[in-house]
């Protein structure tokens, strides 16, 4: 008992600082979490809630545009992440070593985009699209070719919002990888060319392996983000052409805030929930583990 | 040591409980100012009002004042309210939601249990709270002297059950607009009508219309827009659903375009737009964006209200979009005789469970809807009232052609529940439609199999239906 709260009284000050952030945590993240699985069992009316079990998981799994939801989800995340991950090492490898002033230049350049609102880069995207008034329409017509509308057309739709997305995103991903590429000991490079090994060969055998855990956070915090993607759709799609590129984000929003179904959406959201940690569960482990 | 430490522990306490504090404190404020007060002092009780409104006409009056806005209207009158109010001392909060976010918002703060107390809007698109119980009937603030002077047709539309859910204030009929400088240019003189008529064109008048305008216009600019992005402005898709004499709803209120004159229909549509006589990818354009191309003379036919339609013509005369010739005319139809409907407007009151704030928010609702200098704003759009339409329509000719018109009229929700559900199942179909992903009869088919699941479900837990 004595020792108990000799330990309590030693790490009190901790706790009381991390008081303030878990109290937080507690509010914000998992009280939402308790009650987003508690109303995918209830059906919501105005001011009525009636528990119905898991119909609306039922529900859920008879929609084929819920299916069509994940599909899109999961070729978004595959997508988007692969590109990203591949093009910031690209990228990174390329110009790390170089010239300081060089890399602060490709740095921002790649970064300026990350600053700017997925809104508003959504927003040009749809200037630039528009089959009707769009910049890239009016260019084609110009010079006479015919005009292809991207949005429009469901084979073009899911790459076009895969390119917008990564492009806005990767500048994130470049930085990190600069910044862990910098800080891999040169000596490492050094033996290496004394060795004659070639710089493809660094790359792949020295520099990749040693910023994984950088590869493993970009690959996890983007496979997180890729998962809630919902403004581009909103803002240049709509879910469209008949569905072809909604996302489980943007039906989980369509069902609770469009329908007004907000058990399916909770169900949604739960769903999405465990994917998330299925997800992050064996990545993390394998992060912790590195350190 | 643990002197030091005690501090520090001490500090970190403080730190929260002043961070708990500063969050509870707002809470306390925002409760005080709601509750309305019971103060003694002797002045009147502050009662304060969230008025939420779409887009309607800009001005008090008339958009050509300055400063003129959406909200310009209701801070007007509030402000006339709450100086001759003698039971409370009244605050009016307005804010303007875009119409595409009303439900999203709505059901945002329905389920946070924060509504707004009136809501001003179109009754088409409120229909969905009736069923669903979250408004409060007003039959207690209709008189007699209202039911009078505004024609029972309106009264219809607002009436739920048995009960007037929304005070009606002015009606907004949708029609067709063209630039008349386009059609000359294209020598179509002889089927453009007069500037203070509604043109009405036959279905065989309009197929030449299109045909010519595609072959003369410069290039860029498209004989009619037509759009699919979303449920923006979709009457008008539904009503060129009903151009070949399709009913849309039978008595019980399903669905039943699934019949050669809707199949038509949609043939006739997916005809027009693989032709080129409408604007390219409809399936990726919203109304906004039709609406603009028409501005901007890009679109030679567009679809209209006279809200939209005197906006445009403010815009025009203060110089921010180009001038032209801009009139009206009908949806045209295979009978001959054109396709009409109008979205009532009016004033709702949502439950927010403060009895007071609710007395309040209904007394400024009628207020707004009978002071009679105030319902004059009503020939923004045009006036439900017969005393209003009466004194202007000497100015405003257009009402006496929309008077005509008033014959043709379709009601084009059914007054069906899910109404809001059901707008999001006709986009997607049409969108396959014009993509080539489904035929016309395969869209309309699954859209006629998914928009009446869409209105079973909603009738099984509507408290209209359930009595």
């Amino acid at each position: 008992m004595k020792l108990r709260n000799y330990h309590w009284k030693e790490n009190v000050t901790g706790y009381l600082f991390i008081l303030p952030q878990f109290l937080m945590f507690l509010i914000f993240i998992v009280y939402p979490i308790i009650e987003g699985i508690r109303l995918s069992l209830y059906k919501v009316q105005f001011n009525q809630e009636t528990f119905v079990g898991f119909d609306n998981y039922v529900t859920l799994f008879h929609d084929p545009v819920f299916f069509k939801s994940i599909y899109n989800t999961v070729i978004f995340v595959v997508f988007i992440v692969l590109l990203t991950v591949g093009f910031s090492i690209f990228v990174a490898s390329s110009v790390f070593d170089k010239n300081a002033k060089y890399v602060s230049f490709i740095r921002g350049s790649y970064y300026i985009p990350v600053m700017v609102s997925m809104v508003v880069m959504s927003m040009v995207w749809g200037f630039l699209l528009n089959p009707a008034n769009g910049l890239i329409s009016y260019a084609a017509r110009e010079m006479d070719f015919s005009i292809v509308n991207l949005l429009g057309n469901k084979h073009t739709v899911l790459p076009v919002i895969i390119f917008v997305t990564f492009a806005t995103n990767v500048g994130q991903a470049i930085i990190l990888y600069i910044a862990a590429m910098i800080g891999v000991p040169k000596d490492l490079f050094e033996a290496a060319e004394v060795d004659g090994a070639s710089r493809v060969r660094i790359i792949f055998q020295i520099l990749i392996p040693l910023v994984k855990p950088t590869t493993i956070y970009i690959t996890i915090i983007n496979i997180i983000a890729v998962l809630k993607i919902f403004v581009v759709i909103q803002l240049l799609t709509g879910g469209g052409p008949n569905n072809a590129s909604v996302t489980m984000m943007y039906y989980l929003y369509n069902n609770a805030f469009k329908y007004n179904q907000l058990g399916v959406a909770s169900a949604v959201g739960v769903i999405m929930f465990l994917i998330t940690m299925l997800l992050s569960i064996p990545q993390l482990r394998a992060m912790f583990k590195e350190k | 040591m643990l002197k030091k430490r005690m501090l520090s522990a001490t500090t970190a306490l403080l730190v929260v409980m002043s961070l708990l504090a500063g969050c509870s404190g707002g809470g306390q404020k925002d409760a005080d100012s709601s509750s309305g007060g019971d103060s003694s002092s002797g002045k009147k009780d502050k009662v304060e009002l969230n008025l939420w409104l779409t887009p309607q006409w800009k001005g008090v009056m008339d958009a050509s004042e300055q400063n003129a806005d959406y909200d310009s209207f209701f801070k007007y009158a509030a402000d006339k309210f709450s100086k001759q109010y003698d039971k409370h001392d009244v605050k009016v909060n307005v804010q303007v939601i875009a119409g595409d976010q009303r439900d999203e918002m709505l059901n945002v703060n329905l389920n946070g249990g924060t509504p707004p107390d009136i809501f001003f809007e179109s009754v088409f698109a409120m229909g969905d709270y009736v069923h669903r119980g979250a408004l409060e009937p007003l039959d207690d603030i209709v008189d007699d002297a209202a039911k009078k002077d505004i024609d029972q047709k309106y009264w219809d539309n607002v009436t739920f059950g048995d009960k007037v859910y929304f005070y009606p204030f002015a009606h907004n009929p949708g029609t067709l607009a063209y630039n008349a400088d386009m059609f000359k240019a294209a020598g179509l003189d002889s089927y453009v009508g007069d500037a203070n008529a509604i043109q009405t064109w036959t279905m065989d008048d309009y197929d030449k219309i299109l045909k010519t305008l595609k072959e003369k216009l410069p290039k860029g600019s498209y004989p009619m827009g037509l759009y699919a992005l979303n449920n923006q402005g979709d009457t008008w898709n539904l009503a060129y659903l009903r151009m070949f004499g399709n009913k849309f709803f039978d008595d019980q209120g399903n669905i039943i375009v699934d019949d050669e004159n809707g199949i038509k229909a949609a043939e006739w549509l997916k005809k027009i737009y693989s032709e080129g006589y409408t604007n390219p990818g409809a399936e990726s354009v919203s109304s906004n964006d039709a609406n603009a191309m028409f501005q901007n003379q890009q679109l030679a036919i567009s679809f209209t209200n006279p809200v939209l339609f005197n906006n445009s013509k403010a815009d025009m005369e203060a110089g921010k979009a180009p001038k032209f010739d801009i009139r009206l005319a009908n949806i045209p139809s295979s009978s001959g005789s054109p396709l009409s409907f109008t979205y009532v407007i009016g004033a709702s009151v949502f439950k927010t469970g403060d009895a007071v704030k609710t007395q309040v928010a209904k007394d400024f609702v009628k207020f707004f809807s009978t002071d009679p200098e105030l319902v004059k704003s009503s020939k923004n759009s045009i006036p439900v009232r017969s005393s209003v339409a009466a004194e202007f329509k000497d100015k405003y000719p257009l009402f006496a052609a929309y008077d005509a018109n008033a014959s043709n009229l379709f009601n084009f929700t059914g007054n069906v529940p899910g109404y809001s559900e059901l707008r999001q199942v006709l986009y997607p179909e049409l969108q396959a439609m014009y993509i080539g992903e489904k035929t016309p009869a395969q869209a309309i088919k699954d859209y006629q199999t998914k928009g009446n699941a869409v209105i079973q479900k909603a009738k099984e837990s509507s408290v209209i239906f359930k009595k």
